[in-house]
């Protein structure tokens, strides 16, 4: 991932900084410059709730390179206190113990690291209540 | 005088933990000797997603999140660490952006082996002091590294600790600091070196023992306070016997230096060794209570404070992640996934 692109969503995986329509008040994620159900563009940005249930989880096996260093791992859809549907790794759980309808919290970690030599990027993932 | 303390603070230890015992097996090490050296029974051990900047800005928003007032007035950050994950592209403004309060603040890193976290809450208390800044956040974040098979590998853990300094709402106030620094070849890591290396029994006596005894007492006398006016005091703990040593050597009892002792679980988390102890002390202490600070960091230096907890600490407790939470969270893994979890299959 090039670093403008790594900047770029820095908000978005760093604080799960959404965003929030000022004409027809619907939340989504990740930001836009333009309320996708009106089209408006009187947005602003919404931080999105920190904690909520995991809804669906799977077991990543085969990913890109990247992260085929960390596989096997724990993906979820998570619904968040404020109602918004968001992807996320699951992390401190073991494969055997996730569960849905489990809570998690948001926590801070490394996405992904461009070898040894190139830029870490962070960002939010969930871990167990 | 205007007044200077902590006003809100927080840790992070990672959930794995890698008992003695096992590493022990693999060198085929007597694990009840060398537990009975060190009384460290097991060690932190990051994930393998997680490095000094998470670790850091976990700890942060534990101190951000207990606390009422506003991080926006942050002025100034600074992370004190031994592995900061680069080596040009500071840790601080990663923190920074994590917790929302850029832009308007100065940062850097610091590296000063185990004492760097107390350095930069000494730069803070200045900062404060002098009213350059109204808050500043100090953090000791560690993921440390040890040779394997060296001794070291059996006692560095991981962990971080931050510090909100300000000088409203006051919940342990500075009453001074004190600290001692000279050229110490004790410890050190070369540029590109993946290990630090040391000078085995070269570490205690001369290195250790001499500038946390002179630092603690430096500060006393100038202070004009004696032991027996510390309820909880607190050192840096590459091991749970020089810590009881040191307090000993100073007319400490077992009691005064007993919860700020967390090494014994999670070994020694280099730049948030002796400040997680001091977290764990913050999570306990009453009103009224004195508490005696004293980092060390190899090269060599040591960092003295003097604390009074106010009425304001309740305020901020009971936290649910505190220091204890961390502790209690923990799963052992085997040496197999320690090697994994450290990077050191390459
Ligand atoms: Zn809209």
């Amino acid at each position: 991932m090039e670093p403008p692109k790594i900047w770029r969503e820095k908000r978005g995986k760093y604080l799960a900084m959404g965003v929030e329509c000022s004409d027809c008040m619907i939340k989504q994620f990740p930001f836009t410059e333009k309320c996708s159900a009106c089209g408006s563009e009187n947005v602003k940005e919404y931080k999105l709730a920190t904690t909520g249930k995991v809804l669906h989880f799977s077991t990543v096996t085969q990913t890109t390179d990247e992260m085929m260093g960390s596989t096997p791992y724990l993906i979820a859809i998570i619904e968040l206190d404020d109602g918004i549907k968001v992807t996320g790794q699951i992390v401190d759980c073991n494969l055997n113990e996730a569960k849905e309808g489990m809570d998690v919290r948001m926590v801070f970690r490394v996405l992904a690291r461009n070898g040894s030599e190139g830029l870490i990027r962070y960002g939010y993932k969930f871990a167990p209540i | 005088m205007n007044k200077v303390g902590i006003v809100s603070f927080g840790s992070y230890i990672p959930r794995y933990r890698i008992k003695i015992e096992e590493i022990a097996k693999v060198w085929d090490e007597d694990p009840i000797e060398i537990k009975a050296q060190s009384q460290i029974n097991s060690k932190s051990v990051p994930g393998p997603d997680e490095d000094v900047a998470t670790m850091a800005v976990e700890s942060a928003r534990n101190a951000i999140s207990r606390w009422k007032g506003k991080e926006k007035d942050l002025g100034a950050i600074y992370v004190g660490s031994e592995s900061h994950p680069y080596v040009v592209k500071p840790t601080a403004t990663i923190v920074a952006a994590a917790l929302d309060v850029e832009k308007s603040l100065t940062a850097a890193d610091l590296e000063f082996a185990c004492k760097a976290g107390t350095a930069g809450m000494q730069m803070c208390f200045g900062l404060v002091k002098s009213k350059m800044i109204s808050l500043g956040l100090a953090i000791g974040a560690d993921s440390s590294q040890g040779r394997p098979r060296d001794p070291l590998e059996y006692t560095v853990g991981a962990g971080s600790a931050a510090f909100l300094i300000g000088s409203e709402n006051i919940i342990a106030e500075l009453e001074g600091t004190y600290s001692v620094t000279t050229d110490m070849p004790d410890f050190w890591r070369r540029e590109g070196a993946v290990y630090p290396s040391h000078g085995v029994r070269f570490t205690g006596q001369p290195a250790y023992f001499k500038h946390t005894i002179d630092s603690s007492k430096g500060l006393m006398e100038e202070l004009g306070t004696k032991t027996s006016d510390y309820q909880h005091v607190i050192f840096h703990q590459p091991n749970a016997k020089f810590p009881q040593a040191v307090a000993r050597m100073l007319g400490f009892s077992k009691e005064q230096v007993e919860l700020g002792l967390i090494c014994k679980q999670m070994g020694n988390a280099y730049s948030a060794s002796s400040i997680l102890g001091f977290a764990n002390v913050l999570n306990h202490a009453n009103p009224g209570d004195q508490i005696l600070l004293t980092s060390y960091g190899s090269g060599a230096g040591s960092d003295s404070f003097s604390f009074t907890i106010t009425e304001a600490i309740d305020n901020i407790r009971p936290y649910k992640y505190d220091t204890q939470y961390y502790l209690n969270q923990c799963e052992y893994i085997e040496y197999g996934k320690y090697v994994r979890f450290k990077g050191i299959l390459r």
